[in-house]
């Protein structure tokens, strides 16, 4: 019972950063019509940065330098590179995108070695929170509700800000937004930037939690795929719904039938995409669009 | 030149193809056998040459997909790995005495032709991403089957010993592993460094490139290339998008598994990393970096990224960065991949000259091109003919309650306000989008839920608002395409014989563009021609399906005044043999030329009547107030 509760915790916290990562890819779709498989990139990108920062000037330091140096680097990517592309075909879209993510994945292997790498907790924050029956470790806790603030504040932007408005817009019709001379060139950089932000934040975020080493975000960002298609592309709650099915169905099959724990969540999506393409909360035109 | 020698001219390409062909192969195959020797001077080794043409055979079956389907597939590496354990358990388990190096290989090739169509058929229909992240998916299936089938696979330890399999020759069984003699080159290595099996790998690779050469200038190249470029008006000239891709897709497992088999075989041993993720991307890069759609990108750029990674991974840590950069750059300077740099451009002046001499001489009426039979006007019964119709969005009738009938050889016009459902209808006609309620029947037959595709062959062709064409090609070419759908139907595994072998298909083409007027510029690119011609060339396409029904929507829109009152020309003679439907805004030319007319209104028929009757109807002169005036609709 207890390990049913400490399985079902684990997989709020893992479906969590699964619904950051996948929130950024469903906004910056939403925006650019682009599927960014260098993603998961930025969470790695965060992850060390956070961890370098941290080491020296403290875990808020590596908080506050992981996302505006992924943000930067976000940033510039769409500004030199990706910007080309956004009227290409998504295939091409997909092939740069996925080669920008193996320079990055490389270029951490030769800065920070191969070797895997954890923030080792401060003593203030090791300690164990009790729950009922079972007892937790309360940076994870911490972490969650952090995590659930951010998305509170990124629904926020979305629904409430002129940006947010060009984001839900451009989600339904983005050849629309630009006729209507939306600064979409403006927004998209920004927009980028903001989910590589978010990556970022939740990857140094993460770091005391999952260990990083230079195959990290290729790791996290399949699983977010995945959780976006479940979900639906450029759907938030879809993110939000996608994110905690998908977490909690890895963490409960790693308890059950642990050989199966990778498997499982590609059989979900499978059967998504067979009987209901569009995902769980997804609109069906977006899905020729991808 | 006089007509003559030209036609002496036609009966040439036979005979030198096939001398093309054998140049081809004998170039391929000396290319191939200086290879292992000019990769020793600069590190390389005989075991990575093998290697390199061996993975070469997978690339180039992933380029299929990607490069002439245009699929990104994240999953090949389940039929490279699947074709290698396939091959390794069937000499283990099942030849262990007599391991036959052609049993193991075709049963691993069949198989994964068996295991692609079944996840093809899955897959095809999906894009992009979907496409991309389900092949994947399924790709984690077969490790995760491979991984955990622990009594057949070994697990995680991979089966370490496979036999050593002979090639089966008539009487001989020939040993891959013997060493070629020993002869010194000097600089470039020793002979004896190369077994047979290099030779071996080599006369796979030149078969599978012969293959692949013949495959792209096939008919089903051709189609496949159609396909790539604009899907919908493939399916709405009658070919069957889905199942040609199932059909690259079979084809393309089945190489990448005669792949993943040779080099279990040849390495003697086979572990789950064959079918992982890395694997899987390996092949992305490999093709996009030797150039997609080429028939050598594939093999070059395995060549290339396999050679760094064995010899500048000896060299510096920075190897993979290396490589990553190549492919970002290769696809952001040099899209179509780094062996385009050393192509030439495709222009061979004799074909131009002969096509140029062809078009300039008249045409015999093929007796296969008359008007069919029933197009004849006023028949007793009628064509088309639509019953309670309707078409909801959500809680919007975009189309309702549409009842029409269409009588054999009538020119019908549709017209209505902006918003009326005249496009919506026709669509429910083509079959572009299925009806929500109603019945539609052709010829007495319910065709409601038949197929877009279906409907084509049927004889139902339409021409879009916004002109449908394949812009990289030739006015020809597009009119070839329609014409070859009509004439070998909405799939043919034709992987040979090339569509310039059917004559009709040349005859429906040109018919085609002599109807709509553009043999002056038959050979120019579809995208370079003007508006007008380009919304001609729609018409022209569907023409070349030999409809017995049109619909035109909007045909003239955007035309200039002139250009409007040719194609009006145009469409009045082509009346006179089929029945036309068609959408318009142009008043004058809807009063001059219909038979009869049909007026939408908010999703419903408002009036049917002759020209004269529908002018004079007091309730469509209200309908059109606002849209267009009274003065529009009484001067035609």
């Amino acid at each position: 019972m207890a390990a049913l509760f400490q399985a079902l915790l684990g997989g709020l916290v893992l479906g969590l950063i699964y619904v950051a990562i996948a929130v950024g890819l469903t906004i910056i779709f939403g925006t650019l019509r682009l599927v960014n498989f260098a993603h998961g990139a930025f969470y790695a990108i965060g992850a060390y940065v956070g961890l370098v920062v941290a080491e020296r000037l403290g875990l808020v330091a590596g908080l506050i330098a992981a996302p505006i140096a992924v943000a930067l680097f976000a940033f510039g990517l769409d500004r030199i590179v990706l910007q080309r592309f956004y009227e290409k075909d998504p295939t091409a879209q997909l092939l740069l995108t996925f080669g920008i993510a193996l320079v990055v994945e490389e270029s951490l292997r030769l800065i920070f070695g191969a070797t895997t790498l954890q923030y080792p907790l401060p003593e203030a924050l090791k300690g164990s929170a009790f729950l009922g029956p079972i007892e937790y470790p309360a940076y994870r806790l911490l972490f969650a509700g952090g995590v659930i603030v951010l998305l509170i504040l990124v629904w926020l932007f979305i629904e409430r800000t002129n940006y947010g408005l060009i984001v839900r817009a451009g989600i339904r019709d983005r050849v629309m937004v630009q006729l209507l001379g939306g600064n979409i060139r403006r927004a998209s950089s920004v927009v980028f930037a903001l989910g590589g932000a978010i990556a970022g934040l939740v990857g140094a975020a993460a770091s005391p939690i999952y260990s990083v080493d230079p195959g990290t975000g290729f790791a996290f960002l399949v699983p977010s795929f995945v959780v976006v298609v479940v979900g639906g592309l450029g759907s938030f709650w879809g993110a939000v719904l996608g994110g905690l099915l998908i977490g909690e169905l890895q963490s409960l099959t790693a308890l059950l039938f642990p050989p199966a724990a990778n498997v499982v969540i590609y059989l979900c999506m499978a059967l998504v995409l067979l009987l209901r393409p569009q995902g769980l909360l997804g609109e069906s035109e977006v899905i020729r669009q991808a | 030149m006089s007509v003559a020698a030209a036609s002496a001219s036609e009966v040439q390409p036979q005979r030198s193809l096939f001398a093309a062909d054998a140049r081809f192969a004998l170039l391929t195959a000396l290319g191939l056998a200086l290879f292992p020797l000019l990769l020793h001077p600069i590190g390389g080794y005989g075991g990575l040459a093998t290697q390199i043409l061996i993975v070469s055979i997978a690339s180039i079956g992933f380029n299929l997909i990607l490069g002439y389907a245009g699929m990104l597939s994240y999953g090949h590496a389940m039929f490279y790995g699947g074709g290698g354990y396939i091959a390794a358990i069937l000499l283990v388990r099942f030849m262990a005495t007599h391991p036959n190096l052609w049993l193991a290989v075709l049963g691993a090739m069949l198989v994964m032709a068996v295991l692609a169509l079944l996840i093809g058929s899955l897959t095809v229909r999906l894009y992009g991403i979907y496409f991309a992240l389900l092949t994947l998916a399924f790709a984690q299936m077969v490790y995760f089957v491979i991984e955990q089938g622990k009594d057949w696979t070994n697990g995680d330890d991979g089966i370490q010993t496979i036999p050593n399999a002979l090639v089966a020759l008539g009487p001989w069984n020939v040993d891959l592993t013997t060493p070629l003699p020993a002869i010194d080159l000097g600089p470039f290595g020793n002979l004896s460094d190369i077994k047979l099996w290099y030779i071996f790998a080599g006369l796979v690779l030149l078969a599978v490139l012969l293959f692949m050469r013949a495959l792209n200038r096939s008919q089903f190249g051709e189609v496949l290339d159609a396909i790539r470029e604009n899907e919908q008006r493939s399916v709405f000239v009658g070919f069957n998008a889905s199942a040609y891709r199932l059909a690259a897709f079979t084809i393309s497992g089945a190489l990448t598994g005669l792949s993943g088999a040779l080099r279990a075989l040849y390495d003697g041993s086979i572990g789950v990393d064959a079918a992982s993720i890395d694997r899987s991307g390996s092949f992305v890069v490999y093709t996009v970096v030797g150039g997609v759609q080429t028939l050598f990108g594939p093999v070059a750029g395995t060549g290339a990224i396999m050679f760094l990674e064995n010899v500048l991974s000896a060299k510096t840590p920075a190897w993979r960065l290396i490589e990553g950069l190549i492919f970002v750059a290769v696809i952001v300077f040099f899209p179509r991949g780094l062996s385009t740099l050393f192509k030439r451009r495709e222009t061979n002046p004799r074909a131009l000259f002969r096509r140029m001499v062809r078009a300039a001489t008249p045409v015999e009426p093929d007796p296969l091109l008359k008007p069919a039979p029933e197009a004849h006007r006023g028949g007793p019964s009628s064509i088309i003919e639509t019953a309670k119709l309707g078409k909801w969005f959500g809680h919007f009738a975009a189309a309702r309650d549409i009842d029409m009938r269409v009588d054999p050889g009538e020119l019908r016009a549709v017209i209505g306000p902006n918003g009326a459902g005249k496009t919506t209808f026709f669509n429910l006609l083509a079959g572009t989008i299925p009806p929500t309620a109603g019945t539609i029947h052709y010829k007495g037959r319910e065709v409601s839920r038949v197929s877009g595709t279906a409907r084509v062959h049927l004889g139902i062709a339409k021409a879009f608002q916004t002109a449908n064409i394949y812009t990289d090609q030739t006015v020809r070419q597009n009119c070839r395409l329609a014409a070859l759908a009509r004439v070998q139907g909405a799939f043919a595994l034709q992987v040979f014989r090339r569509s310039t072998r059917l004559d009709d298909v040349d005859a429906l083409a040109e018919r085609a563009m002599r109807r709509l007027e553009l043999m002056d510029v038959a050979d120019v690119r579809a995208g370079d021609l003007s508006h007008g011609d380009k919304k001609r060339l729609d018409i022209a396409i569907a023409l070349a399906t030999q409809p017995q029904i049109l619909l035109l929507d909007e045909p003239v829109a955007g035309m200039s005044k002139d250009e409007a009152r040719k194609t009006e020309g145009l469409i009045r003679r082509l009346a006179t043999e089929m029945t036309v439907l068609v959408i318009e805004h142009d008043m004058e030319m809807v009063m001059g030329i219909s038979d009869s007319i049909t007026v939408l209104h908010q999703g419903t028929v408002l009036a049917t009547g002759t020209p004269e009757q529908i002018r004079n109807n007091p309730r469509v002169q209200e309908a059109y107030l606002g849209g267009h005036s009274e003065a529009e609709l009484s001067h035609p």
